[in-house]
């Protein structure tokens, strides 16, 4: 199966009578497309990557580094590009990193997917190819990888570092690591009989606020309420604090049918607003009988949650009040305070209220919320993250999300690489060297795959300035010296010093398993565009 | 005096193709459709997407399933319509072939437009047709086997393995078939022998990867328990309902309160709150320790319930609760009058799982043991829906397999075997059906052919080749799609449902025979439709 010359796509095997070029055709359009949509994001890879200033179509500005977010934010049109945009999407619910890598890996693929089809291979042997070098290529990765213990957090710390390295916020990764690290480990919960612990990611709770610097993002152990207390000249701070959750309302009564209330004279309609007075006044006494002096309520449609009165009455009992809370959110809010909510009058008592600490309301020139700490729940944090502007701390809250998620990793599969593209060269030089041995087709296959995987370091050194060739040149040298000597070798590219080291030194680390799938689900997404041989438009 | 203006018969705009020309639209319609699949046959056939145009538009899919491939596509022409038809039909009685079948109908088509310019009348085609059904059908029976003597757990699983990973060979799992094969057979296994695929439950959570699929044995529920309720309970009694949980509303339109003072609004808020919980208590008088309700549970009772130590499940869908009751073995309720006559649904354990990012109810031991959940995990929701498919698929073949557990060799070599008995028929026919008769045997080899195509390697020698290990009396012999040869397929435990084969086999026939018998087609008048003068 030699090359052959000129390339002429249409015309395959030798000995097999082609008819069709249309199945071709699709293909090479599919691979064009979404490589297009890789090297779109290919210049956001890396410490040393540059942004991308995206305008939606309500003129919103978005600066992002993030390859899930750009991508999700393009709305492209061709169904080979969609899938690399799904693919990205899926990196980012299964590691929540590297969503960028995995759409430069599959570009890389792809191309060397069409070179293999310009010599006349068939796609379903490319494919079978292509599977058989990520089976080697994930091997080599687990290899070289390092096990973590959990309770080290020196180590996780290094993994939320190199995530946010590559990020706008970079400078402040010193502070933005240890609240991601400390956030994963208050939430973590270890699995029984198992490996590695079980991290549910809705328990950190992450909110952003205008105002400040990143460096001034804080973690609070406890609940955050982004909204000011309903209180007109209520408490602003109370210590040891009685707090109750109630989900029914403080306003006139209200039945579910429609109702009138008739009102055939003046005595009447007095009689009528001092029955209402009376009704929510009631309802004061009540809390106030059970000692509660921090009330939340959940959010109503159907009527006022709070009548002005009822703020009148709890203002005058000096107890803070925060509308508004919605019922999805009831759930951590109990899981926050360990309270149970209260549905109905009867049941606000004082064994249903639970002890807070410190209730206190922030004043901020950008507007106030409420923080409560010492609380006795646990088992979840939220995160205040601030900025200059409302796209830094977008962006700010994007790379926290992404550092969160690459300690959630380590958490899942307790192992770290090398990072700076060292996993990506070692398999590489591999997979090179399992080439030579292979026969028939493979040995193309699996040279490509290792040329393709080789796209991530020189990524790296192009995007740092550095001279790609060269650096990958040596960063190659490096891995087959240390293969022939027996050792796993870290050497990938520093981009802080312009030249190949060992990562290792230089705490460049990150989660084995973000490397894994992205290897994996880059493979997967180009074996189905490889398959596919048309496209049909269908009416529905 | 004769007029030389054709008399109209038919309304305006109306269409009438007569003979040659209505014969020639069928058959380059088949034909089409035919060809717009066939590169899907086999371990190794190509994928299409589908674009969706129209309401959902720019929405992907990825599939390799012929009835969604062709479900899904436009079609205008009436012959092409009819294939489609067919393979639906093929989809809903065993589930698999649906590819096979179409391909067939279209390659018969094929021959049969050579015959029809060789000056053979369609009816002379159809019967020789006929006369190679019966000899096809004839081959296939006598070279089914099963293992009816000696049927045993063991042997059992282990065609049924087999058939499975055939099937699944041909799609996306075919990376991971060895997985989804024990998954798919388990299943129906643990049906034991009833069929009742509505027992096997698929849920589709994206995230992971394919090979973190697994079987549940229990029944999953996509639902959260309410707020400070126990979260796991053993010995559950569940009662089913489908009622709503604020007060019984009066059902009339515009059905107002007339009063003359707050107070009297607040009596009947504290009314409205007592009837909330007259009708928690009626439902606690039921002895449930869980209340699974297809309505919304609202917050009130949603705290006596808490109280009363009960699980409340609320808004769970119609399919979830339908389902539900089938494998507890209760039923659903609207009114809770009567206790004694209600019957509770039982299961050893209730528990919440985390399911990747997910969290869902599981019910374990249920009445019906038979249940089970097949949870499928996946990259992206295209390999998630096509997951779905392919293990729909499987499912469907190995349950019809256990129902008639016939097996017969796959790989073509059920094909060649039955164009071998169809070539000696026609060698022994005397009269034009001996031509439709070998040109059935051309259609029929022309599928392994399309499987080889599709793999990349020569067709034409492969065929060549297999034909005469079968002429030879080798019937075992098929395509070997790994290694690109040919094989033995009993070495190789390729084999494929005997029931799934002879429905391709006659369904394509039948197919083509309607297809062919038509001369003339009629098209009525489209309706006439006003003007759209919404505004867009």
């Amino acid at each position: 199966m030699a090359p052959k010359a000129g390339g002429d796509s249409a015309k395959g095997n030798s000995t097999v009578y082609k008819d069709k070029s249309k199945p071709t055709d699709i293909r090479l359009s599919n691979i064009n497309a979404a490589k297009a949509v890789s090297d779109a994001i290919r210049t956001s890879l890396g410490p040393r990557g540059m942004d991308k200033m995206i305008q939606a179509a309500n003129g919103e500005v978005t600066i992002t580094n993030d390859g899930a977010t750009i991508l999700k934010q393009m709305s492209v049109i061709h169904p080979a590009a969609k899938m690399l945009v799904e693919l990205s999407r899926a990196q980012d619910i299964e590691a929540g990193d590297g969503t960028t890598s995995v759409v430069v890996i599959a570009g890389a693929l792809l191309d060397a997917a069409e070179k293999l089809l310009q010599k006349g291979i068939h796609p379903t042997v490319i494919s079978d190819g292509f599977q058989k070098a990520l089976q080697m290529a994930l091997q080599v990765v687990e290899g070289m990888s390092t096990p973590v213990d959990l309770t080290n957090e020196d180590a996780l710390l290094k993994a939320a570092a190199t995530s946010l390295n590559s990020k706008v916020v970079s400078q402040h990764s010193t502070i933005l690591a240890p609240i991601a690290v400390q956030a994963i480990c208050t939430v973590m919960e270890p699995v029984e009989g198992g490996v590695g612990a079980r991290v549910d990611l809705r328990d950190v709770k992450v909110i952003e606020r205008i105002g400040g610097t990143v460096e001034d993002t804080e973690l609070v152990p406890g609940l955050v309420i982004p909204r000011r207390p309903a209180n007109v000249n209520g408490p602003h701070r109370i210590e040891k604090a009685r707090v109750g959750l109630i989900q029914f309302c403080i306003s006139p009564p209200k039945t579910d049918m429609d109702h009138n209330v008739i009102v055939s004279d003046y005595a009447a309609m007095d009689r009528v607003l001092k029955e209402e007075r009376q009704y929510i006044l009631n309802i004061v006494k009540q809390i106030k009988k059970a000692g509660c002096n921090v009330l939340l309520v959940q959010k109503s449609i159907l009527r006022d949650a709070l009548s002005d009165l009822a703020i009148h009455f709890l203002d005058k009992i000096k107890t803070m009040v925060i509308k508004d809370i919605e019922r999805e959110d009831i759930e951590f809010v109990c899981k926050t305070l360990g309270c149970r909510p209260i549905a109905s009058l009867d049941h606000f008592t004082a064994e249903n209220l639970v002890n807070v600490d410190l209730v206190e309301e922030v004043n901020e020139p950008t507007g106030k919320y409420i923080k409560m700490t010492g609380v006795s729940g646990g088992r979840t944090v939220s995160v205040v993250v601030r900025g200059t502007s409302g796209a830094v701390v977008a962006e700010a809250a994007r790379s926290l999300h992404d550092a969160l998620c690459a300690v959630r990793c380590v958490a899942r599969r307790p192992a770290l690489l090398a990072g700076g593209g060292a996993p990506e060269a070692a398999a590489a030089a591999a997979l090179a060297r399992a080439a030579i041995a292979a026969p028939g087709a493979d040995h193309y296959c699996l040279r490509a795959y290792a040329d393709a995987l080789e796209v991530i370091p020189s990524t790296l050194a192009e995007n740092a300035g550095l001279n790609p060739i060269e650096t990958v040149t040596e960063l190659r040298a490096a891995h087959a010296s240390s293969a022939a000597s027996g050792a796993a070798s870290g050497a990938g590219v520093n981009v802080r010093r312009g030249r190949v080291t060992d990562m290792r030194h230089e705490h460049v680390l990150q989660p084995l398993h973000v490397t894994a799938s992205a290897l994996a689900l880059a493979t997967e997404t180009v074996r189905a565009i490889l398959k596919i041989d048309d496209i049909i438009n269908t009416v529905n | 005096m004769v007029s030389l203006n054709p008399i109209r018969i038919l309304k305006n705009e109306a269409e009438e193709e007569k003979a040659e020309i209505a014969r020639m639209s069928s058959f380059i319609g088949a034909i089409a459709i035919g060809d717009l699949v066939k590169s899907t046959l086999g371990p190794k056939g190509m994928d299409k997407i589908l674009v969706s145009m129209g309401r959902n538009s720019g929405q992907v899919e990825v599939t390799n399933d012929g009835a969604t491939i062709l479900k899904s596509i436009g079609i205008d022409n009436p012959a092409a319509k009819i294939l489609v038809d067919m393979s639906k039909v093929q989809d809903e009685e065993v589930g698999d072939g649906t590819t096979s079948v179409t391909v067939l109908a279209a390659e018969l088509l094929r021959e049969a437009e050579k015959l029809v310019e060789q000056k053979l009348h369609p009816q002379t085609i159809i019967a020789g047709w006929r006369i190679s059904v019966e000899a096809a059908k004839q081959a296939l029976a006598n070279a089914s086997f099963d293992h009816e003597k000696d049927m045993n757990e063991d042997r059992l699983r282990s065609d049924l393995e087999n058939i499975a990973r055939t099937t699944l060979s041909s799609k996306i799992l075919s990376n991971h078939k060895e997985h989804f094969t024990k998954l798919a057979v388990d299943a129906v296994l643990r049906l034991k022998g009833s069929g009742n695929l509505k027992a096997i439950q698929i849920i589709k959570i994206s995230g992971g990867l394919l090979e973190e699929s697994f079987l549940d044995e229990g029944f999953l529920l996509n639902k959260k328990v309410g707020v400070h309720q126990p979260k796991r309970l053993e010995n559950a009694n569940i009662l089913i309902a489908n009622t709503p949980m604020d007060t019984d509303k009066i059902k009339v339109f515009g059905s107002t309160i007339k009063v003359d003072s707050m107070a009297k609004i607040a009596e009947l808020e504290v009314a409205e709150k007592e009837k909330m919980k007259d009708k928690v208590n009626k439902i606690l008088a039921h002895k449930c320790n869980v209340f699974i309700n297809r309505q919304l549970i609202y917050n009130y009772p949603e705290q006596l319930f808490a109280d009363a130590g009960t699980m409340a499940i609320e808004h769970a869908d119609f399919d979830g609760i339908e389902r539900l009751a089938l494998v507890t073995g209760g039923e659903i309720v609207s009114t809770f009058d009567s206790p004694d006559k209600v019957k509770l649904g039982h299961c050893k354990l209730i528990e919440q799982v985390l399911i990747g990012d997910e969290c869902l109810i599981r019910f374990s031991g249920v009445e019906l043991g038979s249940a089970c959940t097949i949870v499928i995990r996946g990259a992206t929701q295209q390999v998630i829906d096509e997951a779905e498919r392919s293990l729909h698929d499987a499912l469907c073949v190995l349950a019809a397999t256990v129902r008639e557990p016939k097996v017969i060799f796959g790989g073509g070599a059920s094909e060649m075997l039955m164009a071998d008995a169809v070539s000696k028929v026609a060698a022994r026919t005397a009269g034009k059906e001996a031509a439709a008769a070998e040109a059935f045997a051309v259609a029929l080899r022309r599928l392994p052919s399309a499987v080889a195509d599709n793999a990349g390697y020569d067709s034409a020698d492969l065929i060549a080749r297999l034909r005469a290990h079968h002429a030879q009396g080798e019937s075992t012999m098929g395509l070997d799609m790994e290694k690109g040869c040919v094989g033995d397929m009993k070495t190789l435990g390729i084999t494929e449902s005997y029931v799934v084969k002879r429905q391709v086999l006659v369904s394509a026939a039948e197919a083509a025979e309607v297809i062919l018998r038509v001369d003339n087609i009629l098209k009525s008048a489209p309706r006439r439709r006003g003007p759209d003068r919404r505004p867009c």
